[in-house]
């Protein structure tokens, strides 16, 4: 009876030392080789260069990885992280000489922690806004927004946008995500019209969303049209893309405010990066149809 | 089916529960500590620390863990600490778990039958030691359950440190589910890997009930777990009302031992006591009398301070207890000594025997524990004592599994055992049945006028009174309103309100 006791606890304690044994976070997926070509460009030599702390160094990229095609956790290999963003990313290290590691947080979460430190960078498929940048951070510009409207199959509520086919309809958007001011904006006009101002349900992820669409929770679904393709291509019997909508932002990478030699060297890797072509063969390769470049431009309000 | 199969055996979420499980024990170990702390700094008489304890449990019990764990992790680093996120994930997760596990801590103490407290202070426990040996072993009994429901709490509150990035199982969860599209599948899985954490967390609870559970003499974990219910056969209580003690030659009555001056005590607006001078001899047996409510219970309680005094004095031997040369009160700690140097034992109303500890380890232990006898020594005077009250074969049993007899007669043991000069009995064969009483009225008369005993008596019982008391005190009102020989008080009584008391009691003893 003690014995057995005994054993129990000896078992608890094996197993409490062996979670203790395995703390790493995701490890990194860059393959050297994978951008060889770019980082032997003399504009990437030249930066590392000009960046010899950037060298050797593994750098912490926050990241909120529940967007397919962008940033998820690859299913056959859940320990490592993949996307478009996790390649860019990638890239931008190997031009500048530097390694990446994740931290997998809230999507609120991600400009805090970079902010507090606790990682280095974000590019987590994260549209540039002034709010945002308040929250102590500067961004880089590298693609435009195009929005598509997830809907139902054969589009039964008459969707036509971000506008008054809202009203009335519940629309399920991710927590923090730009469109829920968009879509809270509609209510006054609805409102004025004599009908009722859409309803926001706010989800952690977009596989939650899509979820409330396929329940019949909400009528429609906002996010990167590329992603709403993903899921309608999942799901082609239950659901369709109604409109895609370009929305007045850009998704842009996340640095820490006043650091400004570090936004410098990205800003001038990314340049390299689109103007080798890189970045339209990463879009092609993540099937992102919808990938406009953008250029990579500065927005900072510290 | 497959895909659930294979989520459920999938290592990458089987090493999400283990950093799940690693997370709850860190949250509910350092909740532990800290709880531990919160519940001390509640329960002590300094306000500033209770006021900083309740501050803590406001702040905590009043905002989201959710922000709680966002702060640890986003905000302490703009004063300089930056935790990894299991570090802070734990941190967060075990300032969170102190507020609830000191709740569950000090509703554990307060629960604790006021009545041991009191027993183990009147037997000269200090403070301390009457937490670690009497309070807190029946306090954690009856925690257990709400710990164990407070663990299984921690470990699905540990989910939401899937926002500040421990990859815990439902971090992964939501990676995962967002990675492939397998949606219920993973969901699903993850339930069952919950479940499966639950019941380990469950069995280790039933464990340690079982190890705890008093009643469970030599019965195995396995029959506990299979569930037909076992009836366990009463003993019959047959019990002889053994004359206690050996007949020794009655002795005379010596010097005052106890002299008591124009005490006065007040509960608030209630004036309990209300100036009341007495003394006592050695060897004298004093019949306490008066209505409920008369004051008598507190002047017992009054005389080794149990009770402090407003004004008035108190002196054993001629020393007085609980405060120094100067009057000023002692802290608890000195207080316990002096009541052991004074000499005061006390059996109570309510017996109040600890119910942690078998028959003999209640009379045995606090010889151990104060009067530091070894081990063998302290069990042969209890086994003495007990033969000397009848119970010589109960030694064994727990408390409960006595009669309220039987229970007052260890009680009487128990507080002979450190050999006192005083004997203070408040009302023992009051929560007896009548058939209880004569046992225990026996063996307090096999202790009248035999070693020098100086008994303070008060009681309901006129008969006994008249044939074992040299003196009667009649108390009402907080005053004692006529004294004088047993016979005289009772059988003469000159005060009109002692007249009616006896002629009341008379009366309902048919």
């Amino acid at each position: 009876m003690k014995n057995s006791r005994t054993a129990l606890f000896a078992v608890l304690a094996g197993v409490v030392l062996a979670g203790c044994s395995s703390t790493t976070e995701a490890a990194t997926t860059e393959t050297p080789s994978e951008f060889a070509d770019l980082a032997a460009s003399p504009a990437c030599t030249e930066l590392r260069a000009e960046n010899p702390d950037l060298a050797g160094k593994t750098l912490t990229n926050a990241i909120n990885p529940y967007t397919p095609g962008y940033e998820t956790i690859n299913p056959e290999n859940p320990s490592e992280y993949q996307g478009f963003d996790i390649d860019l990313g990638n890239a931008l290290g190997a031009c500048l000489g530097f390694k990446n590691d994740y931290l997998s947080v809230g999507f609120s979460e991600l400009i805090p922690t970079v902010a507090s430190g606790q990682a280095d960078w974000i590019i987590s498929n994260l549209y540039a806004t002034e709010e945002r940048a308040a929250g102590g951070v500067d961004f880089i510009s590298y693609s435009k927004v195009f929005d598509g409207i997830l809907v139902a199959k054969d589009n039964p509520k008459n969707i036509t946008g971000i506008d008054t086919s809202l009203c009335g309809l519940t629309v399920a958007l991710n927590k923090g995500y730009v469109e829920v001011p968009l879509v809270e904006a509609v209510g006054p006009e609805c409102v004025a019209t004599g009908l009722k101002a859409p309803t926001v349900s706010l989800f952690d992820s977009s596989a939650d969303c899509t979820q409330a669409v396929l329940a019949g929770r909400a009528d429609a679904y906002m996010n990167d049209i590329n992603t709403v393709n993903a899921f309608v291509a999942e799901h082609p019997d239950e659901l369709a893309s109604a409109e895609t909508v370009m929305l007045d932002y850009t998704i842009g990478i996340g640095v820490p405010q006043g650091d400004h030699q570090f936004r410098d060297a990205i800003q001038a890797a990314l340049t390299e990066v689109q103007a080798s072509g890189l970045q339209d063969e990463l879009a092609a390769k993540w099937k992102l149809s919808e990938n406009a470049v953008a250029a990579p431009t500065i927005l900072s309000v510290g | 089916m497959d895909k659930f199969l294979h989520y459920l055996t999938l290592p990458w979420l089987i090493d999400g529960m283990l950093f799940t499980l690693q997370l709850t024990l860190y949250g509910f170990t350092g909740g532990l500590f800290l709880g531990v702390l919160l519940a001390a700094l509640q329960l002590t008489r300094s306000r500033a620390l209770t006021a900083i304890g309740r501050t803590y449990v406001v702040i905590y019990r009043g905002t989201p863990l959710i922000l709680q764990l966002v702060f640890v992790f986003t905000a302490l680093p703009h004063i300089g600490i930056t935790l990894p996120p299991v570090a802070a994930g734990s941190v967060a997760l075990a300032m969170n778990e102190a507020v609830f596990i000191s709740e569950i801590l000090r509703s554990g103490i307060k629960g604790v039958d006021p009545g041991q407290s009191l027993a183990g202070r009147a037997l000269g426990l200090e403070p301390r030691k009457l937490m670690r040996r009497v309070i807190a072993p029946q306090a954690f009994r009856s925690m257990v359950p709400a710990l164990g429901n407070e663990f299984i709490s921690t470990m699905k509150n540990s989910a939401l440190a899937s926002v500040i990035a421990v990859p815990e199982l439902t971090l992964r969860t939501q990676q995962l589910a967002s990675s492939t599209f397998d949606y219920f599948s993973i969901y699903f899985a993850t339930a069952v890997m919950y479940l499966a954490l639950t019941a380990v967390l469950s069995i280790i609870q039933l464990l340690l009930e079982d190890a705890l559970n008093l009643d469970r003499a030599n019965r195995s974990l396995l029959s506990r777990l299979d569930f037909r219910r076992r009836t366990t056969t009463p003993t019959p209580v047959v019990t002889p009302v053994v004359p206690a003690g050996p007949q020794v030659e009655r002795q005379e009555i010596g010097d005052t031992v106890l002299d008591i001056r124009d005490l006065h005590k007040a509960y608030g607006a209630n004036q309990v006591l209300n100036g009341i001078t007495m003394s006592a001899r050695q060897g004298e047996v004093i019949a306490l009398l008066g209505p409920s409510g008369s004051g008598k219970s507190t002047l017992l309680r009054t005389i080794n301070h149990l009770e402090s005094v407003d004004t008035g004095t108190i002196r054993i031997a001629g020393q007085t207890l609980g405060y120094d040369e100067s009057g000023m009160p002692l802290p608890e700690g000195r207080i316990a000594k002096a009541r052991i140097d004074a000499g005061v034992g006390m059996v109570f109303q309510h017996f109040n025997l600890f119910n942690h500890m078998t028959v003999r380890e209640n009379i045995a232990a606090p010889l151990r524990w104060i009067q530091r006898l070894g081990k063998e020594e302290a069990a042969e005077r209890a086994d003495a004592l007990l033969s000397q009250v009848g119970l010589a074969d109960k030694a064994d049993t727990l408390p409960h599994r006595l009669s309220g007899g039987q229970q007052q007669r260890v009680g009487i043991a128990r507080a002979l055992a450190a050999r006192p000069r005083i004997l203070l009995l408040d009302e023992p064969t009051s929560a007896l049945d009548p058939e209880l009483v004569a046992e225990v009225l026996g063996v307090i008369r096999g202790l009248a006028h035999h070693h020098g005993l100086t008994m303070i008596i008060a009681t309901h019982q006129l008969r006994f009174a008249l044939e074992v008391a040299d003196r009667a005190v009649f108390m009402a009102g907080g005053v004692v309103v006529e004294e004088g020989s047993a016979d005289q008080v009772i059988n003469r009584p000159q005060d009109p309100a002692t007249a009616r008391f006896v002629n009341a009691m008379q009366l309902a003893a048919g």
